[in-house]
């Protein structure tokens, strides 16, 4: 790699400010804005027209989104102010740096060591198809009118991951009869799973569902509320079982417990 | 009237009070309270949502990275400084970023084939969906685009909404890299002066 020089840098902000350099050259350059007064104020102007680009492209997110999102937000504590951030003399050029400087952290992950077991998938079969329907009907009565939007759009993700033309359905049932059905649909990324037989768990606690793929940490999908159907969406093609664990109050970032039921995902099409 | 700290960008994507609300919000947010995020989530989640997505593409994994930029502006709102910068510009920067790097990572492991370079510049693959939502902005934005050159508009797009590095764009387009650089700027220039100059 050459040695910049001052110019080159400079000629980088353009770049910078459309997140376009390597992360070498990102870091270089950073290192130069805060060495540079009158950059500051010109990457930060470029940034905010580049910002401008991402307005054209709104569009509303899955509905299964936001509940991932807001169950995350309950378990996940909050990272620290900065120390002293805005006030020390030291940090006041930081100030007019754009906000690429100050969010360019990766997320801390939380890496679990901790490698969960898990129970080996039992059966799948044909007739799950019939058991998701009939439990998600079952559960349409009795609803409260407020609750009513979020049915219909849960109802329109059903109906979405039914309507796939590759939807296909699996179900596993364990030593006592009680089953976790699945409608799901590998090219939609997205699935429709059901408890049978389960009941709620003791002590206000939870079933959480999970995803679980090769080579990476469970990811959670959601939380059952008694027997309605929940609809997992953004699989990916890569995702291997479905898993659910019992779980304190408001579910956990990770699982905590060994799951008590697991579902290969192989024979809806994903895995392939 | 609009604010200062927001000016020239009161025409271009969410109205004036949606900005300053979600300032204020975040803030909020910073202090831990759920119910704020709740509120920001509605004002930010399709914005973040359609960026995320029109740079992955896959929906799966744009879910994933717009999951993951959400619960990122939770966990670290405290590091938001309204004297920076509108929270909204905070928040995009933020998705734009991670969008890119988990594109080039996919890119990197062969996930995304050749092809899709050609295509670059073609609309996203639901832009019927994204024109109802985002009707307006996508307008003035595209008209404004429409008046870069060439080059320009390719060397902003490609980089923007495709995730590539400014040596990939040279590259692609076969001009040299300091050509490029100055296109982008251009660009971005060219764009401030139509957006900001639309009353």
């Amino acid at each position: 790699m050459s040695l910049f020089r001052r110019e080159d840098l400079h000629s980088l902000a353009a770049p910078y400010a459309l997140d376009a350099l390597e992360p070498p050259e990102r870091v270089r350059f950073e290192r130069h804005l805060a060495d540079c007064d009158r950059c500051g104020a010109e990457v930060r102007a470029l940034s905010e027209d580049a910002v401008r680009l991402a307005w054209s492209t709104t569009a509303p997110p899955p509905a299964a989104l936001r509940e991932r999102v807001m169950l995350a937000v309950r378990t996940t504590p909050q990272d620290p102010a900065p120390q002293g951030a805005v006030r020390e003399p030291a940090r006041a050029r930081a100030a007019q740096l754009p906000p690429h400087v100050w969010g360019a952290q990766p997320p801390p992950r939380q890496r679990q060591r901790r490698r969960i077991p898990l129970f080996v998938p039992f059966a799948t079969a044909t007739a799950a198809a019939a058991l998701v329907v009939a439990s998600l009907f079952a559960v349409q009565a009795n609803r409260t009118q407020d609750r009513l939007t979020a049915e219909q759009d849960r109802s329109r993700e059903i109906a979405h991951v039914l309507a796939a033309p590759d939807a296909r359905a699996s179900t596993g049932r364990d030593g006592r009869g009680r089953t976790i059905g699945v409608i799901a649909s590998a090219t939609e990324g997205s699935a429709v799973v059901t408890l049978g037989g389960y009941g709620a768990p003791a002590g206000g606690r939870v079933h959480q569902l999970w995803l679980m793929r090769p080579g990476a940490q469970p990811r959670s999908l959601g939380l059952f509320q008694g027997d309605t159907p929940l609809v997992a969406t953004g699989l990916g093609t890569s995702a291997t079982s479905l898993a659910v664990t019992v779980e304190p109050a408001g579910g956990s970032p990770q699982p905590t417990t060994q799951p008590f039921v697991q579902l290969a995902l192989k024979s809806v099409g994903f895995g392939e | 009237m609009r604010m200062p700290r927001v000016r020239g960008q009161a025409r271009c994507g969410l109205g004036k009070g949606d900005r300053v609300e979600a300032d204020e919000l975040l803030l909020l947010v910073a202090g831990g309270d759920q119910k704020a995020f709740e509120e920001l989530y509605g004002l930010v989640s399709g914005p973040v949502f359609g960026l995320v997505r029109r740079v992955v593409r896959d929906p799966a994994q744009s879910e994933e990275v717009a999951q993951e930029v959400l619960l990122e502006l939770w966990r670290s709102a405290a590091k938001f400084d309204p004297g920076r910068g509108s929270a909204m510009s905070w928040i995009l920067t933020l998705a734009h970023r991670r969008a890119v790097d988990r594109v080039r990572s996919a890119r990197a492991a062969g996930e995304r084939e050749q092809r899709e370079a050609l295509r670059a510049n073609q609309p996203a693959f639901d832009q019927v969906t994204e024109e109802v939502e985002a009707g307006l902005e996508r307008e003035w934005v595209r008209r404004c685009l429409d008046r870069l050159t060439v080059l320009q508009r390719q060397s902003v797009t490609l980089a923007y909404y495709e995730g590539y590095t400014y040596r990939e764009v040279a590259e692609q387009l076969s001009l040299p890299l300091g050509t490029v650089k100055t296109r982008m700027r251009d660009g971005l220039t060219r764009m401030r002066e139509c957006l900001g100059g639309v009353a």
